[in-house]
């Protein structure tokens, strides 16, 4: 191990071991209780707006509050190529999501290589 | 979401089902995960932990807000102990999800082989199974997800892997590229949601989890989901479904 990694080698397996144990244990728990759950019930509707609003608070921190290289990002283009990509996507009612993915990526690395480059 | 048994014949055994899950990961899923593990992979490097590691990361966590998280922490030296609990605070969301994706399995849901489909599951199969799933006959939906999550998964350490050994190679301006297909992807599928619910708990979940994440950011995501989601449900029951 080389670089700015300060925990002990035996650590940072024992903090990884703890992290996929974690994981693993929520994912378990949301099989064990599947069994019990109505998806025709009110309280399945409940769990899908809660289900989505997680996933969306995830997703909006990833484009608005991103870690490392993204950041150096200004956080309007990111908000520009995402919007970019839903109209793409959405524009005459059809599902185009390779073309939607691909406009908004190249209008990130068009703004990253005329206004970032070295 | 709510049709479970639909008169459609899309597939007509388990296999042919679980053929079409891989079938649909290849593609815009395909994608979206190894691009997200490249970029895992680049940044295990770059925060100079050994291959090893960065691999076994993607192969058993496979919830990548969770590993980012774990390679942040260790950068910043957290305590062991506050590592694990961050992590699995983060992927509480597993547990709704599962419980959203899994019970639509029917009888199938209760036997051991989900608990390891489950392993499987991260947002991108999940999505798109939530968007499939009404269109496929109940007892071919878990072959379905199986065949989709598994070939994701599949795509983890090899896109790791590269990730790892590219670091440095390919210039900022892709990396960049590169780790921004993942969110973008996310933004995306929101616009594929029918149902009013969905759509109002995404709205809130937009909005309401930067405020959460600027109060503590380890809970943010499980307070967003409580508040959003119950506001939501709540707001669309008044006021859209108007139930007695």
């Amino acid at each position: 191990m080389t670089g700015n990694v300060q925990l002990e080698t035996w650590q940072l397996w024992v903090a990884l071991l703890c992290a996929c144990v974690g994981t693993y244990f929520c994912r378990s728990v949301g099989v064990f209780l599947s069994g019990r759950v109505d998806q025709n019930s009110e309280f399945f509707v409940w769990l899908t707006c809660v289900t989505y609003a997680m996933v969306a608070a995830m997703t909006t921190r990833l484009v608005i509050l991103p870690q490392g290289l993204l950041s150096t990002v200004p956080v309007y283009i990111r908000i520009l190529v995402c919007l970019s990509a839903v109209i793409v996507m959405v524009w005459g009612g059809k599902r185009r999501l390779g073309p939607a993915l691909c406009v908004g990526i190249l209008i990130l690395l068009s703004y990253v290589s005329f206004y970032q480059s070295p | 979401m709510t049709n479970t048994d639909n008169p459609h014949d899309l597939y007509t055994s388990q296999k042919d089902a679980f053929w079409g899950g891989v079938k649909e990961g290849i593609g815009a899923p395909a994608v979206v995960l190894f691009a997200g593990m490249l970029g895992f992979g680049a940044m295990g490097r770059t925060n100079g932990l050994d291959l090893w590691y960065t691999g076994f990361c993607s192969t058993f966590m496979f919830a990548l807000p969770g590993q980012i998280i774990l390679l942040d922490m260790i950068v910043s030296h957290s305590s062991v102990l506050a590592i694990a609990l961050a992590v699995t605070l983060t992927s509480t969301r597993f547990v709704t999800m599962t419980l959203t994706l899994f019970p639509q399995f029917g009888r199938s849901v209760k036997d051991k082989k989900s608990f390891g489909a489950v392993h499987l599951l991260a947002m991108t199969a999940w999505a798109v199974s939530m968007r499939e799933f009404p269109k496929i006959q109940q007892q071919y939906r878990r072959s379905y997800f199986v065949g989709l999550g598994l070939f994701c998964w599949m795509l983890a350490l090899p896109g790791t892997a590269l990730g790892y050994l590219l670091a440095g190679l390919v210039s900022k301006t892709i990396t960049i590229g590169l780790i921004f297909i993942n969110p973008l992807f996310f933004v995306l599928t929101f616009t594929e949601i029918k149902n009013s619910w969905s759509k109002l708990a995404v709205f809130l979940g937009c909005i309401l989890g930067p405020i959460f994440y600027s109060l503590d950011a380890d809970t943010s995501l499980l307070m967003t989901g409580l508040v959003g989601g119950s506001l939501a449900y709540g707001f669309d029951r008044k006021f859209i479904r108007k139930l007695p």
